[in-house]
């Protein structure tokens, strides 16, 4: 940019104040200067005055902030421009884009000012009270506004983190945030929910806190009439599980809610399985459940063990109104026990869930053909991890148990009199060393035959 | 023409002066003609330095003449011969780098155009640069609107050279060294780009740096709020490093140098004052007796229950005992104040925010008076603390004072006890706008008494005025007893302390005052404050006094009224403060500034606990806390009365709901101390800021009110919240 720097000041304004002082030609310079320090000095007012305005409480800057300021700088007020009215300025031309501003200064007949009547006594100060709020909601009278005129959308929490439908919850549908679902919910509701909430999370080892719970999840699993509180519940259980997956306590808490609401005749739960299953497989594939140690091993075992039998309540219960339901299921089910990538808990998880949401069709056709294949996961792991390994066991615990079940379990077997060793050698093949041999040493005949009998129809 | 080269061996080095350089490509112009001469000439000289034996110079000269083009001009290859324009070069060069570093340095790295700014732009002015400094101010102010709109303000009316020496926000920079503490992998890096770019303007950066600043290396790695070392002393309940915390210059911009200027770990007593023995006893014995007449209803403790109650928490080590702070004997108004005070806990609203509650709003009730035909004259307005007055200070230099339930407000002036009863009382002797005003605290009597009970109504009122003076009243006789004379400029606030005896007043001269009522001169003076002062909150132990300053300033201070000192300094507001509330419970400080941010902190540590957004602009003119530190309300010029959760985001989804909710645009430089709940990096462009009035998630219930700014909010003692404000058609 070349040329003059922009003055905000006009310098004619300083030529003709020099002028006036009889200061008759001042140099370009001086006026540049001249003008910036007035710039400068200006600013210095405007700073001054502003905490005028702000210790007022007002958001206009006035002209008694103005002669405050000049006073508080050791500068002469100027007089004469002190009015409550706002000034009116009129505007005259000195030429071509040179307009000239004053104050339109009012000519008033004396005799006239002193025989008008006096004006009329302005109103005094009076005070009024209302309710603002009673009990954490606005009253709808004159002296609040309607809820169009508040901008409610201004007034409600936005942004990540912000739960619309819990302020609804509380009572503040008044502020109208339109929840997704137009749910009303009544006080008592409300009141039970919140109940249930710090009841089932309480993890305190005494008793009675321990009595609370169960009977949370008892009358959860009871009580009619909770139908409008599922949504909220499943919302709640959902939130929970992603964000406390470090927290066995909670997770289980969590899947035992699951398993109360569905437990629940009263409750038509149908439509929400979709929403209710995800957590329950977080809780049964989950890589990393709870934090590490012997202790938490247990616990994080017996998690899976309920999150899959969850998952076989779920699709027997849910079936018929939900066709994609349980192939759905079985098939994430069976990509994570074929990824070799997965660690051991969650194949442990995948062959439950398995076997829960398939049952015994399901792992013949899809466990036992891959098994084979399989057993160099289990030896990969026995050579890591040794074979007393924890998980380790626990998975092939798993596995058999699966396979297990292929027949009825109610057969109890005679001593190892039934099964001849080629049978047992012809499984051990099929199903690998390491799961056939145990299979094998179950000496269950029937079972036998029944993976025998898979495999030819392969 | 051939000035450019040095003519002997007095000359100066190559770089010498810019200003020299400059003026030479003035020159140079007239004399194109004469190129073919050039090497000519240059030849000769060569020929005849090398046989005077002027090795250096001719080395020099040949150094010099291969950075001359055909026409014998100097080829503009260094930066520092472009003259002024250096400047806005280096700065481009410097911010570019920046954006397209790592996000891993952003965080920091942020910290380093302010500085650069400002020294480059002092530095035109002194240079007499006057259009260059515009166009580089100009420029490149858009990003820094946002955290620095003050200092960009002054900076703008600062043209003159003098005016430099002269303003004092101008002069901290220039006299002191900007601290910027940066990890040492990192400055390493900024150092290495700088010099390989010194052609391209590095140097200048390097010189200011070197110059201005004063550039900390510290011993960690790169860090923001999510990086692992922040989230490893966070776990640890570390803070950060204490040279990350040195950041700028005192008094002008300091980061969140908390411990910049003084040490933030002084002990400090934040447990509520132990009780006079006598009194003790005597409200016992009070209590005892009250017990007996009105057994508590069931399912509620007996008042002598929840009086040890409280005297087991207030005898807690960490209170500061009554030798520091001297209050007169308790009188048998202060038994029946104290009887009271035990019964109105007691049977107070409970609002409790449990972990499992939090996010829903507690059932608040709020009692709004609106104040009609004010003409906007209504500075401040104050409640007593038995519900029974309400005081109002107008720009017309009169305090108004009304009976909140229509009774009339007796006086004891015999001459005038015939006149006719009143329910409002003006009291006028300020010749200047009242700022502030406050009761002397008191308490609801009992509902029984007889002529022996003594009053526990509020008995005096201070005011504050634009005219210095703070005055007492006697609510009483309704007339001006007292009028202190101290400050040297207009006094912005006036508060009661706890226990009455002592208050507080703050001015535009920069420092604090503390009264005892007895002295007609004050008995504290706290000065640190670099700009005029305007709020002050009494911590409610009454040993400590908050203070926050204004303008470039903004900071919060901590004073021990027992020595004086200041004992922990808060910053991180970016703009002027406009209300400071401190906790019942003594560990929490809320302050709120005139955009709309409310800011917890941690006394103890002296670091943010937490921003709230949600206000929108024009300040926030009272915040009050629930009796159990549960929720605070907040009301502001936006019309609306808000309550938020005080307990702090523990999980990290609302901590980082918190993080992106504060608008994705705000500090470049200040960095956040230690906690989660850190200020976003900056969004450069001020596109963004239509977005400001976001709404963090803990604000639980909002209250529109209708054209009426809220210019105070209080809980009681029974947990009501009380607001007012003016109806402003």
């Amino acid at each position: 940019m070349a040329g003059e720097p922009k003055l905000v000041w006009n310098p004619d304004n300083v030529r003709d104040v020099a002028e006036s002082v009889g200061i008759s030609s001042l140099n370009e310079e001086a006026v540049r200067a001249l003008s910036q320090e007035v710039e400068y000095r200006v600013g210095q007012v405007i700073v001054e005055a502003m905490r005028f305005m702000y210790a007022g409480k007002r958001t206009v800057l006035g002209t008694q902030d103005i002669s405050q300021a000049l006073r508080v700088l050791d500068v002469e007020p100027l007089y004469g421009y002190e009015s409550t009215r706002p000034l009116r300025f009129g505007e005259a031309s000195l030429g071509p884009g040179q307009p000239l501003f004053y104050i339109e200064d009012e000519e008033v007949d004396f005799e006239k000012l002193i025989n008008a009547p006096l004006p009329k006594v302005p109103r005094d100060m009076s005070f009024t009270a209302h309710w603002l709020a009673v009990e954490g909601v606005q009253p709808s009278i004159p002296q609040n506004p309607t809820t169009a005129e508040a901008r409610a959308n201004e007034l409600v929490p936005k942004g990540p983190g912000a739960n619309p439908a819990l302020a609804a919850l509380a009572g503040n549908d008044n502020v109208s945030v339109k929840p997704q679902v137009k749910l009303v919910v009544s006080k008592e509701l409300i009141l039970f929910f919140d109940k249930i909430r710090s009841a089932i999370l309480d993890d305190s080892a005494d008793p009675e806190v321990l009595i609370l719970r169960k009977s949370a999840f008892e009358s959860v699993r009871s009580d009619p009439g909770l139908q409008q509180l599922v949504p909220y519940f499943i919302q709640f259980v959902a939130e929970k599980v992603t964000h406390c997956l470090d927290n066995l306590f909670v997770l289980h808490q969590m899947m035992e809610l699951t398993q109360a609401l569905m437990e629940n005749p009263t409750l038509f739960v149908d439509p929400y399985v979709a929403n209710i299953v995800p957590p329950i497989i977080t809780c049964l594939l989950g890589r990393k459940l709870g934090r590490e140690g012997v202790d938490s091993l247990k616990e994080q075992y017996q998690l899976r063990d309920f999150a899959a039998s969850l998952i076989g309540h779920i699709v027997t219960k849910y079936r018929k109104s939900n066709q994609e339901l349980q192939p759905r299921i079985t098939r994430t089910c069976l990509k994570y026990f074929l990824d070799p990538g997965r660690n051991l808990g969650e194949h442990y998880g995948a062959i439950h869930g398995i076997r829960t949401s398939g049952g015994p069709p399901a792992v013949l056709t899809l466990v036992l053909p891959n098994l084979k294949a399989y057993e160099a996961i289990l030896v990969k792991a026995q050579n890591e991890r040794g074979p007393n390994d924890e998980p380790l066991r626990m998975l092939i615990a798993g596995i058999l148990h699966a396979i297990s079940d292929i027949t009825d379990a109610s057969i109890v077997m005679t001593n190892g009199v039934n099964g001849n060793a080629a049978e047992g050698a012809q499984v051990e093949e099929y199903l690998g060393t390491v799961i056939g041999s145990r299979v094998v040493a179950m000496g269950n005949h029937k079972l036998n035959m029944a993976i025998l009998e898979s495999r030819e129809k392969q | 023409m051939s000035g450019h080269q040095p003519q002997g061996p007095g000359n100066g080095p190559p770089s010498a002066g810019m200003s020299m350089q400059h003026q030479q490509g003035i020159q140079q112009p007239p004399a194109p003609s004469q190129n073919m001469s050039q090497q000519n000439l240059n030849q000769i000289v060569i020929e005849y330095l090398v046989k005077k034996g002027y090795n250096k110079t001719e080395q020099t000269l040949r150094q010099e003449s291969a950075h001359v083009d055909k026409d014998g001009r100097p080829i503009h290859n260094r930066v520092e011969e472009l003259g002024n324009i250096k400047y806005a070069k280096g700065f481009k060069l410097l911010t570019d780098w920046i954006n397209k570093n790592l996000d891993l340095y952003k965080f920091e790295l942020r910290r380093l155009p302010w500085p650069i700014f400002v020294y480059s732009y002092l530095d035109l002015i002194i240079n007499d640069a006057v259009e260059d400094s515009e166009m580089f101010f100009r420029e490149f102010r858009p990003q820094f609107e946002k955290v620095h709109a003050d200092e960009l303000r002054i900076f703008e009316t600062v043209k003159l050279r003098s005016l430099v020496f002269e303003d004092s926000t101008c002069k901290l920079y220039r006299n002191n060294k900007y601290r910027l503490p940066l990890n040492k992998n990192l400055y390493y890096n900024l150092l290495t780009f700088l010099e390989t770019n010194a052609q391209l303007g590095g140097q200048v950066i390097i010189y200011i740096l070197q110059t201005y600043c004063e550039v900390r290396q510290t011993e960690r790695g790169p860090m923001d709020q999510y990086s692992f070392e922040a989230i490893v002393n966070q776990g640890r309940g570390l803070s950060a490093e204490d040279a990350d915390l040195q950041e700028g210059i005192p008094g002008a911009f300091t980061g969140v140098t908390n411990k910049d200027i003084m040490d933030n770990s002084a002990v400090l007593k934040l447990g509520l004052m132990e009780m006079e023995p006598d009194l003790a006893s005597d409200v016992r014995a009070e209590l005892e007796e009250e017990d007996a007449i009105n057994p508590p209803p069931y399912g509620k403790s007996s008042l002598v229950e929840e009086f040890d109650r409280k005297i087991k928490r207030e005898n807690s080590a960490d209170g500061p005992s009554r030798a520091e702070i001297p209050l007169p004997p308790s009188r048998a108004r202060d038994v029946i104040m104290e009887v009271q005070k035990i019964k109105e806990n007691r049977d107070r609203f409970r609002i409790e925010m449990t972990p499992e509650k939090s996010g829903i709003a507690p059932g608040v009730s709020i009692c709004m008076f609106t104040f009609h035909n004010t003409l906007d004259s209504i500075t401040c307005i104050e409640f007593s603390d038995d519900n029974n007055l309400v005081a109002v200070g107008t720009q017309e230099s009169f305090i108004r004072v009304w009976s909140l339930h229509g009774d009339p407000l007796p006086t004891i002036v015999r001459a005038a006890q015939n006149d006719p009863p009143t329910s409002s009382r003006r009291l006028i002797g300020h010749s200047a706008p009242v700022y502030a005003v406050s009761f002397s605290p008191s308490i609801e009597g009992p509902a029984k008494k007889d002529a022996l009970t003594p009053s526990t109504h509020p008995r005096h009122l201070l005011s504050c005025s634009s005219d210095n003076t703070v005055r007492l009243w006697s609510l009483e006789t309704w007339t001006s007893l007292v009028v202190y004379r101290s400050f040297a400029g207009p006094v912005w606030q006036v508060k009661w302390g706890p226990f009455g005896h002592y208050f507080a007043a703050c001015g535009h001269d920069r420092t604090v005052r503390v009264w005892a009522q007895d002295k007609i001169t004050p008995v504290r003076m706290m000065v640190g404050h670099d700009t005029s002062c305007n709020q002050i909150a009494w911590h409610p132990n009454g040993a400590y006094i908050f203070s926050a300053s204004d303008q470039a300033d903004k900071t919060i201070r901590m004073w021990s009224v027992s020595t004086g000192e200041c004992v922990r300094m808060f910053t991180g507001h970016n703009d002027m403060l406009s209300s400071l509330e401190c906790a019942p419970n003594g560990r929490i400080l809320a302050s709120g500034d005139i955009s709309g941010n409310i800011i917890f902190w941690d006394l103890e540590s002296g670091k943010q606990i937490k921003r709230c957004r949600g206000h929108g602009k024009g300040g926030i003119h009272s915040l009050s806390f629930s009796v159990e530190t549960s929720v605070l309300v907040s009301g502001g010029q936006d019309g609306t009365v808000r309550v938020w959760d005080v307990a702090v985001p523990t999980d990290p989804h609302k901590a980082e709901a918190q993080i992106a909710a504060t608008g994705g645009s705000a500090g470049t430089n200040r960095v956040d101390a230690g906690t989660g709940a850190a200020v976003p990096p900056a969004s450069v462009g001020a596109k963004k800021k239509g977005k400001e009035t976001m709404i963090t998630p803990d604000q639980l219930s909002a209250f529109p009110t209708k054209k009426t700014p809220v210019y105070k909010v209080k809980f009681t003692r029974m947990n009501l919240i009380m607001a007012s404000g003016p109806f402003l058609p």
